[in-house]
């Protein structure tokens, strides 16, 4: 430290501040008044959580507690790479998806308008909505199908880190925003309904996600896909 | 005795819903944060008010607090928000002006009159020029060397990169040398 930083330090010691108040009891009571699920931005949040494993670990001892080794955040969600992945039901094409509505009914059901992939002349869009807040749509890509899931993110800071292992979890940029890609291993899903209660409804998942945000939502594109094909498919999501 | 629990076991506490577990982290952390918000806001009443609100927010989004991550700049992080923003909505554009104590603190030596006179002087002189540092460097110094806090927290509380803090700093301490007639050291 030089001489000024040391003459500044030693100001700071002496400045003429305010007295701290104690908040604690206030904190404490707004707290009380106000648990901390449901509150009111939480209640319009989704958040998704990717559990993301490497699979041989995973066989190796399905019955340990799994034990998070790395955490990978965006806008409203959380990857986390464990060493055993929780229960798992398998899933197959639609199914656990939601209610099938018009897109018309479906951003009224969620609130927001949705983001989505132009669509072949003369289709209508298919929209499942799942807890009246998590959008899914079937798209395709080069013949094979992929699902879009959307869902209104909460405005948190965005953590990243990067971690090795089979299952790869990669930063990448969509449209100039943050993204993250997984591909490679199986990993599960999980996700926070509308009254924010988090809900154990895990599914196992094979294929390849990209994760990006876009004006304030958080979408996510699940499949067989290459990088390459699912960030054109985001790109072209608007 | 019962060891005092660190501040991962009190998050892990907290996000069960220890409320107490929360209360001993408001209590170990209000101070810096309330200093910070004061620099931010300029106001007392709004410091609080910051401080406050920022706990009650952090508690809400322990989900979403990185495990092992460090708790301190997370949450100076999430209250300098509020400060900001309440300065921001009540359309303060006048900068904070610093001043320094005018009484001596309890266990200082008791210097001659002329050093303290001199030491007096050139406070002064340092404390004005502080004072008239653009905001974003004024900001910059107060934080890092006036609250202490590092580099890290300077930059969760600036709403900055640390690398935006490194160079703030530099251009502002060569600015005060420049202002006090000081050569690069």
């Amino acid at each position: 430290m030089s001489e000024l930083e040391s003459r500044l330090t030693e100001l700071g010691r002496e400045l003429e501040l305010p007295p701290a108040p104690d908040v604690a009891p206030a904190v404490l009571a707004g707290l009380e008044r106000a648990p901390r699920r449901p509150s009111p931005w939480r209640l319009a949040v989704v958040a998704v959580a990717i559990v993301a494993i490497a699979i041989g670990a995973a066989f190796a001892v399905p019955q340990a507690r799994s034990t998070i080794l790395r955490w990978f955040h965006l806008r409203g969600v959380t990857v986390e790479r464990v060493q055993t992945l929780p229960r798992a039901v398998e899933r197959s094409s639609a199914a656990g998806l939601g209610r099938p509505l018009s897109r018309k009914d479906a951003e009224r059901v969620v609130g927001f308008r949705l983001a989505l992939p132009p669509l072949p002349r003369g289709e209508s869009q298919v929209v499942y909505v799942l807890d009246d807040a998590l959008a899914t749509v079937l798209v395709k890509s080069e013949g094979r199908p992929a699902m879009l899931s959307e869902f209104r993110a909460p405005g948190f800071d965005v953590f990243k880190k990067s971690a090795a292992g089979k299952t790869v979890i990669e930063s990448v940029q969509v449209n100039g925003r943050e993204g993250l890609w997984l591909e490679g291993g199986p990993h599960t899903l999980t996700y926070i309904d509308r009254s924010g209660r988090f809900r154990e409804r895990t599914v196992l998942i094979h294929g390849n996600v990209l994760f990006w945000e876009r004006d304030g939502l958080t979408l996510r594109l699940e499949g067989h896909l290459t990088k390459r094909e699912a960030l054109e498919i985001a790109r072209n999501t608007r | 005795m019962d060891r005092p629990l660190d501040d991962a076991e009190l998050v892990e506490r907290a996000k069960r819903g220890d409320l107490r577990a929360w209360e001993t982290v408001v209590r170990e952390y209000q101070g810096i944060a309330f200093r910070t918000a004061y620099l931010l806001s300029g106001s007392a009443a709004d410091a609080e008010e910051a401080a406050q609100d920022g706990f009650v927010k952090a508690y809400r989004a322990l989900g979403r607090f990185r495990r092992g991550a460090p708790l301190r700049p997370w949450l100076l992080r999430i209250v300098a928000n509020e400060a900001r923003n309440s300065r921001r909505s009540a359309g303060r554009r006048e900068q904070l002006a610093l001043r320094a104590a005018a009484a001596d603190r309890p266990g200082d030596a008791v210097p001659s009159p002329e050093a303290a006179l001199l030491a007096g002087e050139s406070k002064t002189r340092l404390l004005e020029a502080v004072n008239r540092l653009s905001e974003e460097h004024r900001l910059a110094i107060a934080c890092r060397y006036f609250l202490e806090l590092s580099e890290d927290e300077t930059a969760a509380a600036l709403g900055v990169r640390r690398g935006t803090v490194k160079s703030r700093l530099a251009r502002a301490l060569a600015r005060l040398r420049e202002e006090l007639g000081e050569e690069e050291p």
